[in-house]
C-alpha cells in the first residue's frame, strides 16, 4: 500500500516537473525543473527493481548532464541590459496540438492493448549480476562500439567547443 | 500493484511534453531539455516493458544504459554546436538560424 | 588465295580511299598513282578469284556472325555466284580505265587528291554492293555509292548547277531507298533473316508469298528504279552529267546505276513469285527505254545524250528481266557497261580537246582534229546500236529472244521500237559530232587529240566494246574462266543454251539499218537542216520533247506547293505544339512550381520538427485504422 502512494507521488512529481521544464517562462528554472524531473525518473526505476540504472541516471543525468546544460545556459546568456528574448515560439499553439493528439494516441494504444501475460505485479527481482552477464556476453560488440560513439563526441565536442583563435 | 499500464501512461505522458517542449522552444538549450524528456520517456517505457515482459533477457535494460550513454554523447556534443553558434551570432534562437534555404 | 579472301576486294581500295582521303595532298602527284595501284591489284585478286571459281560449285559462300541477340542473329557475309562473277569484272575494269583516264582529264583541278580518294571509296562500296550476301550489307554499300554519287556530281561544288544536281541525285534516290529499306524491313519482319540465298529458298518452299511478298517487292522495285533511274524517278541521271565526265563514265553508266538492275536480277526468283511484279518491272522497263529514247532525239549536249541513252538502255535491261530474261539482262549490263563508258570517256576526250565544249552546235568534224578518240567514239556507238558482231548487238539480240518469249507481241514491238530509236539517236551524236564542217571556227581550231594517258583505256574499252559479246558462247567465257558462261541462263525456268538464231539476227539488223538510215538522212555531214525543218513543223512536240516531258516542271510544282505546303504545317506544329507547348512548357511548368513550392522550405529547425513529428503521428495513426 505504501509502495503505490510513493509511486503516485513519484509520478505525479516527474510529470509536473517535466510540465515546468516545458511551461517556465525562465531558463534557469526551467533547467531545475529538469533536474528533479530526471530523479523523479531514476526514482521511478527503483520501483521497477533495477537499482543498477537507476544509479546511472542520478550519476549522469542528474550529474553531468545536467551541469553541462547549466553551464551552456550560463555561457549563452546574453547582456542584462539586453531584453530577454521570448523562450516559446510563435509554434506554441500547432505543438500543443500535436502534442494532445500524440498523448491520446499513446495513451489509447497503451490500455487498448492486450499485454500478453500478467502484467499486473512485477514477476520477480533484476539483479545487477544479471545486467553484467547479459551486458558482457550478448552485448558486447555494442558496448565496445559505444565507448568509441562516446570518445569520437568527447573529441568533436571540444573541437566545436573551442575558441577559433585557438585552433 | 503497479500495473504496466501505469508505466506506459507515465510515459506517454512525458513524451507528449517533451514534443510539445521540442515543437514550441526557440531557445536551443530549452529544445535539448525537451529531448531529454522524450528520451527518459523512451527509458522508463524500456525498462517497465523488459521487468514485466521480458525477465530473462532483459533487452529493455541493456537498451536503456545504451540510450544513456548516447543521450551523454549526444548533449555533449549538441550544447557545443549551441556554444558556436551562440559565438557567430550572439543569438541562440534555433528559428532565427535560416540561412540554409534556397 | 580463294573465295574467302574476296572480302578484300572491297577493302582494299577502302582502305586506299582512307590513305588518299588523309594524305594525299602530302603524296607525290597528289596520289592519283594509287588509285591506279590499288585498282590494279584488285584485278589481280580478281583473276586470282576466277582460277578458284572455274568450275567449282556456286554459289560460294563465306559468313561470319556480327552479333546475335536474344534469337535474332545477324551475321555478314560474302556470296560469290554467277551474277557476281558477272559484275566483278566490269566494275574493276571500267574503275581501272577511269582511274587511268582521270589522271590526264583531272590534271591541274582542284581537290585532285580527293576526287581520286573518293573514287577508290565509290570502287569499294560497290564492290562490297556486289558482293554482299545479304540485304542489310547490301543496303549499306547501297547507301554508301549513293554518298560517294553525291559527292562526285556536286565536285565542283563552286557551280550552283553541280550543287543542285548533286542534290537532285541525293533526294530522287531517297525516295528510292527509303523504299527499298521498307521492302528489307517488311522482309526480314515475315521470314526473320536478311540472307539472300535464305530469303529465295523460302519464296521456293512456298513459305513466304501472297501480299506480303508483293508488297515488299514493291517498295524492293522501288529502290532499283531510283538507283538505276528508271521512270519516274529518272530526272536525277541527266542532271547528273554536272559532274567529271570520267564519273560519269564509270558512275553514272557503268556501275551504279545498274545496281538496281543487279538488285532485281539478284532476287529474281522472289520477283517471279510476287504475282504481277514481273509484269510490272516489264512496263517500267518498257516506257522507260521508249521515254527516254525520244527525249534523247532533241538532247544537243553530248553528255546529256548519252545520259538519256544510259537511261534507255537500263530500261532495256529491266525488260529483259521482267520476262524472266536473267541471262540476257546481266548481259546486257556486261556489255553496256564496256561502251557506255568507252562513249562517256570519248565525250570526255571531246571535251577535253575542245576546251570545255559540249554542245554539239559548237562542235563538228572532230574527226579529222581527233582521229583516235573519233574512231573508238564509232565503235562504242556502233556496239551501242548494235552493229553485227559487236557487243552491243549480242546483248540485245538475248533481249529480243527473251522478249519473244514473254508477255506478248506488244512487248516485242515496243522493245524493237526503242532499238530504232537507239540506233537514231547514235547516230545523229556521232555524225553532229565528229563528221560535217565545224560548226565554230575558234573552237575548231583550238581542238587538239588527247594525251595517251586518255587515248590508252579508250582503246582498252573500244576493245572490250567489240569482243566483250562473244563471252554469249559457252567456250568463249569458260576460256575466261566464267563458268557455264552466261548463254546457259537466258531464261529463269528454262535455261536455255544460246544459239544464233539467224532470222532473229536479220530481225535486228534491219531494225539497225532503219535507225542508221533515219539518223543519216537527217543528219548526214553534221546537216541539221532537215531536222530543223521538221522541229519548226511540229514546233509543239518538239518544245515537249526537248523539255523531257515537262517532268522536271511537274516535281517542281508538287515540291513547291504541295510537299512545302504540307511541311509549313508540319513545322509549325513542331514549333508551337511540340517546342513551344510541349518542350518548353513542361520546362516552365518545372520552373514555375519550383518557384512556387520552395516557400515551403522555411529553413526554421522547429517547423522540419513539426512536419516530421505530425508525419509519425499520421503514419501510426493511419497504422491502427489499418489493424483495426
Amino acid at each position: 500500500m505504501i509502495t503505490e502512494i510513493l509511486w503516485w507521488f513519484f509520478a505525479i512529481a516527474i510529470v509536473g516537473t517535466a510540465a515546468g521544464v516545458v511551461f517556465s517562462r525562465s531558463v534557469v528554472h526551467a533547467a531545475i525543473f529538469l533536474i528533479l524531473s530526471l530523479a523523479g525518473v531514476g526514482g521511478l526505476y527503483i520501483f521497477l527493481t533495477v537499482e543498477f540504472v537507476a544509479l546511472v541516471q542520478f550519476l549522469i543525468y542528474g550529474g553531468a548532464v545536467t551541469v553541462l546544460i547549466l553551464l551552456a545556459l550560463m555561457m549563452t546568456r546574453l547582456d542584462a541590459t539586453g531584453a530577454p528574448d521570448k523562450l516559446t515560439g510563435p509554434q506554441a499553439p500547432f505543438g500543443a496540438l500535436v502534442g494532445i493528439t500524440l498523448l491520446l494516441t499513446l495513451v489509447g494504444v497503451s490500455l487498448a492493448t492486450a499485454w500478453p501475460g500478467d502484467v499486473d505485479d512485477l514477476p520477480t527481482n533484476i539483479t545487477i549480476e544479471q545486467i553484467g552477464d547479459v551486458m558482457f556476453t550478448s552485448y558486447g560488440a555494442p558496448f565496445i562500439i559505444a565507448s568509441a560513439l562516446l570518445l569520437v563526441a568527447f573529441i568533436g565536442a571540444i573541437v566545436f567547443a573551442k575558441q577559433e583563435d585557438e585552433v | 500493484m503497479i500495473p504496466l499500464e501505469n508505466y506506459l501512461v507515465l510515459s506517454g505522458i512525458l513524451f507528449s511534453l517533451g514534443v510539445y517542449g521540442v515543437l514550441s522552444r526557440r531557445n536551443a538549450v530549452l529544445v535539448l531539455m525537451s529531448v531529454e524528456l522524450m528520451l527518459n520517456a523512451v527509458s522508463i517505457n524500456f525498462i517497465a516493458f523488459s521487468a514485466y515482459l521480458d525477465v530473462t533477457q532483459i533487452t529493455g535494460v541493456i537498451f536503456a544504459i545504451f540510450v544513456v550513454a548516447v543521450a551523454a554523447a549526444e548533449i555533449g556534443l549538441a550544447l557545443a554546436i549551441v556554444l558556436r553558434i551562440f559565438r557567430n551570432r550572439s543569438s541562440i534562437n534555433i528559428d532565427e538560424a535560416a540561412e540554409l534555404k534556397w | 588465295m580463294s573465295a574467302e579472301w574476296a572480302w578484300l576486294l572491297a577493302v582494299i581500295p577502302a582502305c586506299a580511299f582512307i590513305v588518299l582521303a588523309l594524305f594525299g595532298r602530302s603524296l607525290p602527284r597528289q596520289g592519283d598513282w594509287l588509285g591506279v595501284l590499288t585498282v590494279t591489284s584488285i584485278l589481280g585478286l580478281l583473276i586470282a578469284i576466277f582460277t578458284k571459281t572455274f568450275g567449282a560449285k556456286l554459289p560460294m559462300l563465306n559468313a561470319v556472325e556480327w552479333t546475335s541477340i536474344g534469337d535474332f542473329s545477324l551475321s555478314h557475309g560474302i556470296a560469290i555466284d554467277w551474277i557476281t562473277l558477272i559484275m566483278l569484272p566490269v566494275i574493276i575494269i571500267v574503275a581501272l580505265m577511269v582511274n587511268i583516264f582521270s589522271i590526264g582529264y583531272m590534271r591541274g583541278e582542284p581537290r585532285y587528291s580527293w576526287y581520286f580518294a573518293v573514287l577508290q571509296l565509290f570502287v569499294a562500296s560497290m564492290l562490297l554492293l556486289v558482293l554482299a550476301d545479304n540485304l542489310l550489307l547490301l543496303y549499306i554499300a547501297w547507301e554508301l555509292v549513293g554518298v560517294c554519287s553525291f559527292l562526285l556530281i556536286g565536285f565542283y561544288w563552286e557551280k550552283r548547277s553541280a550543287v543542285e544536281a548533286a542534290k537532285k541525285a541525293f533526294i530522287t534516290t531517297r525516295v528510292g531507298d527509303v523504299g527499298l529499306l521498307i521492302g528489307i524491313i517488311l522482309l526480314w519482319k515475315a521470314t526473320g533473316t536478311f540472307n539472300i540465298h535464305e530469303l529465295i529458298s523460302y519464296v521456293e518452299h512456298g513459305e513466304l508469298g501472297g501480299t506480303t511478298l508483293f508488297v515488299s517487292m514493291l517498295f524492293i522495285f522501288l529502290g532499283a528504279m531510283g538507283k538505276s533511274a528508271q521512270l519516274p524517278f529518272h530526272v536525277w541521271l541527266p542532271d547528273a552529267m554536272e559532274g567529271p565526265t570520267p564519273v560519269s563514265a564509270l558512275i553514272h553508266a557503268a556501275t551504279m546505276v545498274v545496281a538496281g538492275v543487279y538488285l532485281v536480277a539478284r532476287l529474281l526468283p522472289m520477283f517471279e513469285a510476287a504475282g504481277g511484279m514481273m509484269l510490272i518491272i516489264t512496263l517500267v522497263g518498257l516506257a522507260t527505254a521508249i521515254y527516254s529514247g525520244i527525249v534523247a532525239f532533241a538532247q544537243t549536249d553530248i553528255k546529256k545524250v548519252l545520259a538519256y541513252s544510259t537511261v534507255s538502255q537500263l530500261g532495256f535491261m529491266f525488260v529483259a528481266l521482267g520476262v524472266g530474261g536473267i541471262g540476257a539482262g546481266m548481259f546486257h549490263l556486261f556489255t553496256h557497261a564496256f561502251f557506255k563508258a568507252l562513249l562517256f570517256l570519248g565525250a570526255g576526250s571531246v571535251i577535253l580537246g575542245t576546251h570545255h565544249h559540249q554542245e554539239m552546235r559548237n562542235l563538228g568534224g572532230l574527226l579529222r582534229k581527233m582521229p583516235i578518240t573519233g574512231i573508238t567514239f564509232a565503235i562504242g556507238s556502233l556496239a551501242l546500236m548494235g552493229l553485227f558482231p559487236l557487243a552491243g548487238f549480242w546483248s540485245k539480240e538475248t533481249i529480243l529472244s527473251a522478249v519473244d518469249y514473254g508477255p506478248g507481241s506488244w512487248a516485242f514491238i515496243l522493245i524493237s521500237i526503242a532499238s530504232i530509236m537507239t540506233a537514231f539517236y547514235t547516230v545523229r551524236l556521232f555524225l553532229r559530232t565528229f563528221t560535217g564542217e565545224p560548226q565554230d571556227a575558234a573552237v575548231a581550231e583550238k581542238t587538239h587529240e588527247s594525251s595517251l594517258i586518255m587515248t590508252g583505256p579508250l582503246i582498252v574499252l573500244a576493245i572490250f566494246s567489240v569482243f566483250a559479246g562473244f563471252f554469249i558462247f559457252t567456250d568463249f567465257s569458260k576460256a575466261f574462266g566464267l563458268p557455264g558462261g552466261i548463254s546457259e541462263l537466258i531464261y529463269l525456268h528454262y535455261p536455255k543454251h544460246f544459239s544464233v538464231h539467224w532470222d532473229l539476227v536479220g530481225y535486228s539488223m534491219a531494225l539497225v539499218v532503219i535507225g542508221t538510215f533515219f539518223g543519216v538522212w537527217f543528219y548526214w555531214r553534221g546537216s541539221t537542216e532537215r531536222s530543223t525543218k521538221l522541229a519548226e513543223w511540229q514546233p509543239a512536240i518538239y518544245h515537249m520533247i526537248q523539255r523531257k516531258f515537262f517532268f522536271d516542271e511537274l516535281y517542281q510544282f508538287v515540291i513547291n506547293r504541295i510537299i512545302l505546303g504540307i511541311s509549313y504545317v508540319v513545322s509549325w506544329f513542331d514549333r508551337y505544339v511540340v517546342n513551344d507547348t510541349g518542350v518548353d512548357g513542361s520546362g516552365e511548368l518545372t520552373k514555375y512550381s519550383g518557384f512556387v513550392l520552395k516557400h515551403l522550405q522555411t529553413g526554421k529547425v522547429p517547423n522540419y520538427a513539426l512536419a516530421i513529428v505530425v508525419g509519425i503521428i499520421m503514419l501510426s495513426l493511419i497504422t491502427l485504422v489499418l489493424r483495426g
